[in-house]
């Protein structure tokens, strides 16, 4: 089984044409064999018995034992001109009435029957020939006397040569037949899988660097469109994935680097010349608080990391989002009371969801909206249920989002204005862990900006524990 | 205020020169005697025979890896805490460390700030004080029962949380509390969050307890945090 799973698709394909047109050929030449040699057995029969019926039509007209005498001329002009029949008269006392050859019939086969056209044929072989005889027991006109065994065959080799011939012929051409088959299959094969290789090249084309080729699905047959799709979706999310690889590297180069070029600059400045311990102090208070930050970012982006992994698995628990919300208004009031923003909170649902989680997600978003609420406004949270799952609505009023940075609002390091990009605002990481972390919980988060309202919709199945 | 922590012995056990030095000399300055090992088979042996208090592990060792210290340990000794490094933060490093009987865990890179808060905690634990009904610094008081708060005999009128945070404060005054520590001791959040929320709430506690007082006694103490202390005389 193992030889012929590893075996080639052509090479499968054309062994399996080569033995079913052998099979189908040998198939066919045994029937037309067995029909040719049943015709023979027929014309022979008929020959056989025609010959017996004329040697009955002489017979009956003996009358005397006279008569039974000159039975060897009648028939002798019946039997002209067939040299190959061979006739064998015996009479009632065994005396051999007339042998028109040598030929010996075999005993036990002349056995005594009607003439009829449905009697035993038999057949032997003698000095290399092959004959067919009939045997009938026919009553002459004499008055009591016993009837006489006349048994007439037919040398059948040519029947049998032609056989022979026959069956040679066939196995020749059953042979040859099988080996074009194979050779037109394998070339048929090689055709009809061209698809398959033209469909090998491309994949062989694909490489890291590049990843959007794709495999041609108007161009292969049906039956090999579905692989190619699948295979060209395999593709698209490899890429996909590839691609968010790479921008996650070249994002963390890239906020890395600001970072560790102030330190840099700041520590090797302050290096150059002597400074009293004040100075001192202060730059090493700046590096500590910079490092801090660059801590925090490299947590965040492992949490990242491990969440497009599919690591990050939450603990489910029933958790009451009212509570959640409750604690982290508490948390956020401070900053909520310098800017004079007021808090409300509507609703109530309870959820199977990681409690450190959602609160970190939830957490977020309250924190990007105190940060771009106007003053004096209200931040509003509003909890109910909806389509099998609990919706978390996080409102500010503030200035408005463009369109085009809303679809951008979730990924990694993004900022509206790019110049806020160093203020004490965390590490741009926030917005995209909250997206992670309903990801990891199977539910969904949406941005909308409307005039001045921006609001977060955050969805996650209700999941009974 | 470092009073209470004389003469604790600490024993850091840590491969890495730069970061073991720099441990040491940062709990020495802290108060504590701290001795250093840079592998496995020697930490083993120092902790097992050295009187420690309290052992520092970090989790990659040469010789025997910080599981299999801890492992041996645990056979003969079950009272010392252990507090775990690691630079790896997967749940199962955790699992595995805390199964195997540490106290804690510090996933690098860690603050400072936060790794003597934390030495502190596992030091104080297990030392039944009595609960103190009211606590003080200078002329500040805390009444814990009536939560009710004076400062020079002059009533204070502070918020649940600030009352709180003031409590977090005087409880472990002369100690550089980090900010992630405030957050989670005070509001239960166990996240690194944009830690402006505690300058802010920092910031309105002393306006409440410090402005209106010549010495003030919340001090920042920058890219660490914030310690309560009777300032040195100026």
């Amino acid at each position: 089984m193992r030889l012929i799973s590893r075996l080639s698709l052509t090479a499968r394909l054309t062994l399996f044409f080569a033995s079913v047109s052998c099979a189908v050929l040998l198939a066919l030449g045994w029937v037309i064999g067995a029909s040719i040699e049943h015709h023979f057995e027929k014309l022979d029969q008929d020959a056989l018995t025609g010959k017996l019926m004329l040697a009955q039509h002489v017979i009956e007209r003996v009358t005397t034992p006279q008569d039974l005498e000159r039975l060897s001329d009648q028939l002798s002009d019946a039997i002209v001109g067939h040299h190959d029949l061979i006739f064998h008269i015996v009479g009632p006392k065994k005396e051999i009435l007339l042998s028109s050859s040598d030929l010996k019939f075999p005993e036990e086969r002349l056995q005594a029957g009607s003439v009829s056209t449905d009697a035993q044929m038999f057949s032997w072989e003698m000095e290399g020939n092959s004959y067919r005889g009939l045997a009938a027991a026919i009553q002459t006109s004499i008055p009591n006397g016993a009837p006489l065994l006349v048994a007439v065959a037919v040398d059948i080799g040519h029947h049998t040569a032609f056989m022979h011939t026959f069956m040679r012929t066939l196995w020749l051409f059953v042979v040859c037949a099988a080996l074009t088959t194979g050779l037109f299959g394998w070339f048929a094969v090689r055709r009809g899988l061209a698809p398959l290789l033209t469909m090998r090249e491309r994949a062989a084309l694909v490489t890291a660097h590049r990843l959007d080729h794709r495999l041609p699905v108007d161009a292969v047959p049906a039956e090999l469109a579905d692989l190619a799709n699948s295979l060209n979706e395999m593709l698209a999310r490899l890429e996909d994935a590839f691609q968010r690889l790479t921008e996650f590297s070249s994002d963390i180069a890239h906020e890395l680097r600001t970072p560790v070029n102030n330190l840099m600059t700041q520590t090797q400045v302050s290096l150059s010349r002597a400074r009293d311990a004040a100075s001192y102090r202060d730059i090493l208070e700046s590096n500590a608080e910079e490092f801090e930050r660059l801590a925090r970012m490299i947590a965040d982006m492992l949490l990242l990391a491990k969440a497009e992994n599919g690591l990050v698995v939450p603990h489910r628990e029933n958790v009451s989002v009212a509570a959640e919300v409750t604690a982290l208004f508490d948390y956020y009031d401070a900053v909520a009371q310098d800017k004079g923003l007021h808090f409300c909170l509507e609703g109530e649902a309870h959820v199977g969801a990681d409690r450190l989680m959602l609160r970190r997600a939830i957490g977020n978003l309250l924190s990007n909206a105190v940060r771009h609420a106007s003053a004096k406004t209200n931040v509003r949270v509003t909890v109910k249920e909806a389509s099998g799952g609990v919706e978390i609505q996080v409102e500010n009023t503030g200035d408005a989002i463009a369109t085009e940075h809303l679809e951008r609002i979730f990924d990694r390091f993004f900022r509206a204005d790019p110049s806020r990009q160093h203020s004490n605002e965390g590490t741009g990481l926030g917005l995209p862990i909250t997206k992670s972390i309903v990801l990891a919980h199977g539910g969904k988060i949406a941005a909308a900006s409307d005039g001045e309202l921006t609001r977060f919709t955050l969805w996650l199945p209700r999941v009974f524990l | 205020m470092f009073g209470d922590w004389e003469k604790m012995k600490i024993l850091i056990v840590e491969d890495e020169p730069k970061a073991g030095d720099y441990l040491r000399q940062g709990l020495t300055e802290a108060g504590f005697i701290a001795d250093l090992a840079d592998n496995g088979i020697d930490g083993l042996h120092l902790a097992l025979t050295g009187h420690f208090d309290l052992l520092v592990l970090d989790v990659m060792l040469p010789g025997l890896n910080g599981w299999q210290v801890l492992e041996s340990l645990r056979k003969s000794v079950k009272d010392m805490p252990v507090l775990f490094l690691t630079a790896r933060d997967h749940v199962e490093d955790r699992v595995k460390g805390l199964e195997l009987g540490a106290d804690d865990y510090l996933v690098k890179p860690f603050a400072f700030s936060e790794f003597l808060a934390r030495v502190r905690s596992l030091l104080r634990r297990g030392k039944t004080s009595l609960e103190p009904t009211a606590m003080r610094i200078a002329d500040l008081e805390l009444d814990l029962l009536r939560r009710r708060v004076t400062r020079a005999g002059k009533r204070i009128d502070l918020t649940a949380k600030e009352f709180a945070l003031l409590e977090l404060l005087l409880r472990r005054q002369g100690e550089v509390l980090p900010r992630s520590m405030i957050a989670s001791q005070v509001w239960d959040m166990n996240f690194d969050s944009d830690t402006n929320v505690i300058d802010v709430a920092m910031r309105r506690l002393r306006a409440k307890v410090d402005d209106e007082f010549e010495s003030k006694l919340i001090r920042t103490v920058r890219g660490m945090g914030y310690v309560l202390e009777v300032p040195d005389c100026v």
